[in-house]
């Protein structure tokens, strides 16, 4: 029994970066209609910059990811300003390949600039230690994971529901027409949607930076983690990407533990059957 | 209908002069050589006044140079260009200079066996070697007598290379260098028979081949010498792990005495980290990290280890390490790799190194580069390297040195960890023999 | 007449390409000619009924391994190769029914998690498939029909020209579906599907056909591998090999008959000369696919033809 809670907190804090990945991914399908395949380089770079900023120069930890998702922002910025705005209005087909052609883009230019090689960062001493839990040892920077995801979680609900911003946005995504004859500035809010996503996924990836590998192709890797995630919990559903995230964090976790032959299959046996039975996800409507 | 009839004409004209061209660059680039594509020798300015018949020795080698596990393909190289760098200086091989070309395969077997037929085909290798993936060395190995090349393997561990394409396909084209699979898992066997308070091992593995024969070998050997010892857990990890956390909880559900890992470079670097992290070594009594004493891993962990986080209780192996032998060879390898590039050599390095050096042994043998005499040169070769002595056992082309294996530690005259308490144990001793019984590998 | 001129040309050159290129071209060639015969399939589906498929790629696994195993136990050239066509295209029958249901995005999904899903059985089912390290000795069949002849294929100037001939029977057929009646139903899917259904058109089935013989193709190209390289691996069932095709019609042209097929030299063409002299392929041609979207979405062809590509 100890052990399936604790295999559970595992997972659930392996979710949380799943989540953060996932939510970028899930609103800027949402809203900007686009799904953004080059979402897990966006990722990677976040951890890049971090490895950079905290374990090259020294910044301290918590402006080191700041400075990243900064950079990250900067990056999503361009890549919406002067590629994506160019096809919205095509099929989703082309938007795929543009965002395909992006991963190719970002796996070799993280390789130029950082080189092939994996980067190892220092561990920041203050996350060392555990906390018992069942008898255990829980990492507590494991803990701090699942606390900033749960926090990330809440922060974005409230930012959608509560403020003025995410009414527009919301407006605008069910809504681009009517939403811009109100004098919503549509162009703009894409923009900051899209450079939105793309810092939580670079805060998914800097905060992963001190725990896992950081090379090119982790994002590429992920990439499908977060496809299956958005289809479970329905495209553009924030509520959904939550509740996926979770699902295949656990899940996955539970897999290893019980089920270790077959876990790559039934993952995407889920994906498919909830495409094909009920493809607006657990959430959509 | 005409509108499309036009468009496919017209297209139809730009695909012919497309095709054309393409066809035409790939032909073109065969002219320069002046050799017919029937030749099967590599076209070369022939010398007649060079034993080998060349002026240049083409060396054709890959390696994996992107990706979690990058550092071994740049290792293969760097020891390359050190070896042909050194023995240009002297003269070269009966007169004839080194020349290199390296490629990235990517970790894909497509990948490998392309960038095989490219090298030997059409840049003119008259030598390959390197790969790193086992995938890649088994899919290369098959298509080495069409290419009238041989391949030493220097990094790809899997047993299935010797004991099935050599031994049992006869294909004598292929000799591996580094020592395979036999090592790490033995290895972990032999140290700790000698432990009588260690009897339930977990393991934590790579799900791919590497990972299923390492763990068979590892409890066929210690199970040998101790009847008495559980496999109590396993957990497979596939490539591209990034988070280890769930499969170090599974394992330490069942309270093991001591793990033993397969994930190796950045990877094997990461679960050492997260294990850190979940308190593993103050719970169980060992962990042995297979590749653990290779160059990145310990590079990795070097603050972990200096600030004794690991309780002395983490071992590992490696293919070769850069402490053993204390004997002159291995010392100015190392000087002179270090030098060089400034860090110290892995075992992808050193095999690479002695590849090209076992290449100067043969050719100064056979005295001609034609693949059969270069085989019968190689077979039963006996070397020193850096790594100690090699020989290449006829019966399947692995080479037998003997590596150690031994406890992470700090010393002083290193500024990386190394592996101290060194047990060292003959090869000969734990390597498989034939006639080769199929490994049975359960998940 | 000037098409059948340029083809004939065309034709000429492929069949003496043996005399004039080098083992390695020989080589490359063979592959250019899979690619096309693949990119030719995926495009039935995507450039002329619509469908974006990311799960070609398990179609053109089961080709090959079905191909494999074939040829380990039944080591006869056209049987292998048949037997591979006609077990993918059994699958892409079945997955078929499955996924044409949907479209746009969920249909491509769909596509991509029933490739990974053919992936990673092909990954752990050590039994069947050899699991990672894939099936190994495949031999180079001979081509034979017992009581007629039997022609060694070991070497590569002979399985070049059996790999031309389908090659070539491949486009033939490709070029009368889509001028047939079933080619005009699936544009017309693709341009709009309320209209051609309206007209009595049974979307569904032109779609399941259309999927069907990518699936066939996408074996064929596959089942055409294992003689070559001896040598079957999962990652020939990954979502990246499925992009593969979805590349090269992109840069040959998505709107027209040939632009697979030019799009399969320039792709692979392109990538084994850019790798000669830089690690960074991947940079270079991602930068190619996004001009290609942003400005030339009809391809390397619309750009030499007046029409140019639609959309």
């Amino acid at each position: 029994m100890e052990t399936l809670v604790f295999q559970g907190l595992v997972g659930l804090s392996v979710s949380m970066y799943l989540w953060l990945l996932a939510a970028g991914l899930t609103i800027v399908f949402g809203v900007l209609g686009v799904l953004n395949f080059a979402h897990g380089s966006l990722f990677m770079l976040g951890a890049y910059f971090t490895f950079t900023y905290y374990g090259l120069w020294g910044v301290n930890f918590w402006l080191a990811i700041a400075l990243s998702l900064l950079s990250v922002a900067v990056v999503g910025y361009f890549m919406e300003r002067f590629f994506l705005r160019h096809i919205y209005h095509l099929d989703h087909a082309y938007q795929l390949l543009l965002t395909f052609g992006f991963i190719l883009i970002f796996d070799d230019a993280v390789k130029m600039i950082w080189g092939g090689v994996a980067k190892i960062p220092p561990m920041p001493s203050f996350f060392e230690g555990t906390v018992s839990v069942v008898g255990r040892p829980f990492p507590f920077y494991n803990l701090f994971i699942i606390g900033t995801g749960l926090a990330v979680a809440i922060v974005v609900w409230l930012l959608f529901e509560k403020t003025w911003w995410g009414k527009m946005v919301r407006a605008s995504a069910s809504d681009r027409e009517m939403a811009s004859a109100i004098g919503v500035n549509i162009p703009t809010l894409f923009t900051g949607v899209f450079v939105f996503g793309a810092m939580l996924a670079a805060l998914g990836g800097a905060l992963g930076t001190p725990v896992r590998v950081v090379a090119p192709g982790i994002g590429a890797a992920m990439i499908i983690q977060a496809f299956i995630i958005t289809v479970i919990g329905g495209l553009g559903n924030l509520k959904g990407a939550f509740v996926g995230a979770i699902i295949v964090g656990t899940l996955s976790a539970y897999g290893i533990l019980l089920f270790p032959v077959f876990e790559l299959f039934l993952i995407f046996l889920i994906m498919a059957v909830v495409l094909m039975v009920k493809p607006q996800g657990l959430f959509g409507g | 209908m005409t509108e499309s009839k036009k468009i496919s004409r017209r297209a139809l004209l730009k695909a012919a002069t497309v095709a054309g061209i393409g066809g035409m660059t790939l032909g073109l680039s065969k002219v320069g050589e002046a050799a017919s594509p029937k030749e099967k020798t590599p076209a070369q300015t022939k010398s007649k006044k060079k034993i080998l018949g060349v002026d240049v020795i083409k060396v054709g080698g890959q390696g994996v140079i992107s990706g979690a596990h990058a550092d071994y393909g740049w290792q293969i190289q760097a020891g390359a260009i050190l070896a042909i760098d050194e023995i240009n200086a002297k003269g070269g091989i009966l007169g004839s200079k080194l020349e290199l070309k390296f490629m990235d395969e990517e970790l894909k077997p497509a990948v490998a066996v392309k960038n095989a037929r490219y090298l030997a085909t059409e840049w003119g290798a008259h030598l390959l070697f390197g790969v790193d993936s086992s995938g890649s060395a088994m899919a290369i190995g098959p298509i080495l007598p069409e290419l009238d090349r041989i391949c030493v393997f220097d990094h790809a561990s899997t047993h299935r290379l010797t004991e099935e394409l050599v031994y049992g396909k006869g294909i004598k084209q292929i000799f591996r260098i580094a020592a395979p699979v036999y090592q790490e898992s033995n290895m972990a066997a032999l140290i700790f028979k000698d432990f009588p308070n260690i009897k339930r091992w977990a393991g934590i593995h790579c799900d791919y081949e590497y990972g299923y024969s390492v763990w068979a070998l590892f409890k066929d050997t210690l199970k040998k010498y101790r009847p008495d010892v559980e496999f109590v857990s396993i957990a497979w990890a596939p490539f591209w792990t990034m988070d280890f956390s769930s499969h170090i909880s599974a394992v330490m559900a069942a309270k093991p005495d001591a793990i033993i890992a397969t994930p190796w470079a950045g990877e094997g670097v990461m679960l050492l980290r997260q294990a850190l992290m979940l308190g593993v070594f103050d719970k169980i009594q060992a962990w042995f990290q297979c590749m653990g004493g290779s160059v990145d891993i310990l590079e990795g962990i070097s603050r972990e280890v200096a600030a004794g986080k690991f309780k002395d209780k983490l071992w590992a192996t490696a293919r070769y390490i850069h402490n053993y032998p204390d004997a002159p060879e291995n010392n100015k390898f190392v000087a002179s790799f270090r030098k060089r590039w400034n860090r110290f050599p892995n075992y992808s390095a050193e095999s690479a190194y002695s590849t090209i050096y076992v290449f100067k042994a043969a050719l100064e043998k056979s005295r001609s580069l034609k693949t059969s005499d270069l085989i019968k040169a190689m077979e039963g070769l006996k070397l020193m390297t850096p790594a100690g002595e090699r020989f290449f056992r006829p019966e399947d082309h692995q080479a037998i040195y003997n590596v150690p294996g031994g406890r992470v530690v700090i010393d002083p005259n290193y500024p990386i960890p190394i592996l101290g308490d060194l047990k060292v144990f003959p090869a000969q001793a734990y390597y498989r023999n034939p006639p080769f019984e199929a490994l049975k590998m359960d998940k | 007449m000037k098409t059948r001129l340029a083809i004939l040309i065309l034709v000429v050159l492929l069949a003496l390409l043996p005399a004039y290129a080098g083992k390695y071209a020989l080589y490359v060639a063979i592959h250019i000619l899979l690619l096309s015969i693949f990119s030719l399939g995926f495009n039935l589906l995507f450039g002329y009924t619509g469908l974006l498929s990311f799960g070609q790629a398990g179609f053109y696994a089961v080709g090959a391994y079905g191909c494999a195993k074939i040829l380990l136990t039944y080591p006869s050239l056209l049987v292998g190769i048949v037997g591979g066509v006609v077990i993918a295209g059994a699958v892409s029958l079945l997955l078929g029914f499955l996924c044409i249901r949907h479209t746009r995005i969920y249909f491509s999904m769909l596509t991509l998690s029933f490739g990974m899903m053919i992936f990673s059985l092909a990954w752990k089912w050590r039994d069947m498939t050899g699991g990672d390290d894939g099936l190994v000795g495949i031999p180079r069949a001979p081509l034979e029909i017992p009581g007629l002849f039997k022609i060694n294929m070991a070497p590569m100037e002979n399985y070049y020209y059996v790999v031309l001939a389908f090659a070539i029977l491949a486009i033939y057929l490709f070029h009368r579906i889509v001028h047939s009646p079933m080619g005009l139903a699936m544009q017309g899917i693709r341009d709009s599907e309320t209209r051609t259904a309206c007209i009595g058109i049974s979307v569904r089935k032109y779609r399941l056909l259309s999927f069907t013989i990518a699936g066939v193709y996408a074996g064929l190209a596959g089942a055409l591998l294992p003689p070559l390289e001896s040598t079957v691996t999962p990652p020939l069932a990954h979502w990246s090999h499925s992009a593969e095709p979805v590349l090269a019609t992109l840069l040959g042209g998505v709107y027209s008959f040939s632009g697979p097929i030019v799009g399969s030299v320039l792709f692979y063409l392109l990538k084994d000369i850019i790798v000669r002299f830089t690690e960074y392929w991947q940079m270079c041609l991602g930068i190619i696919v996004v001009v290609l979207v942003i400005g030339f979405r009809g391809g390397v062809v619309s750009i030499f033809s007046r029409k140019g590509g639609r959309r």
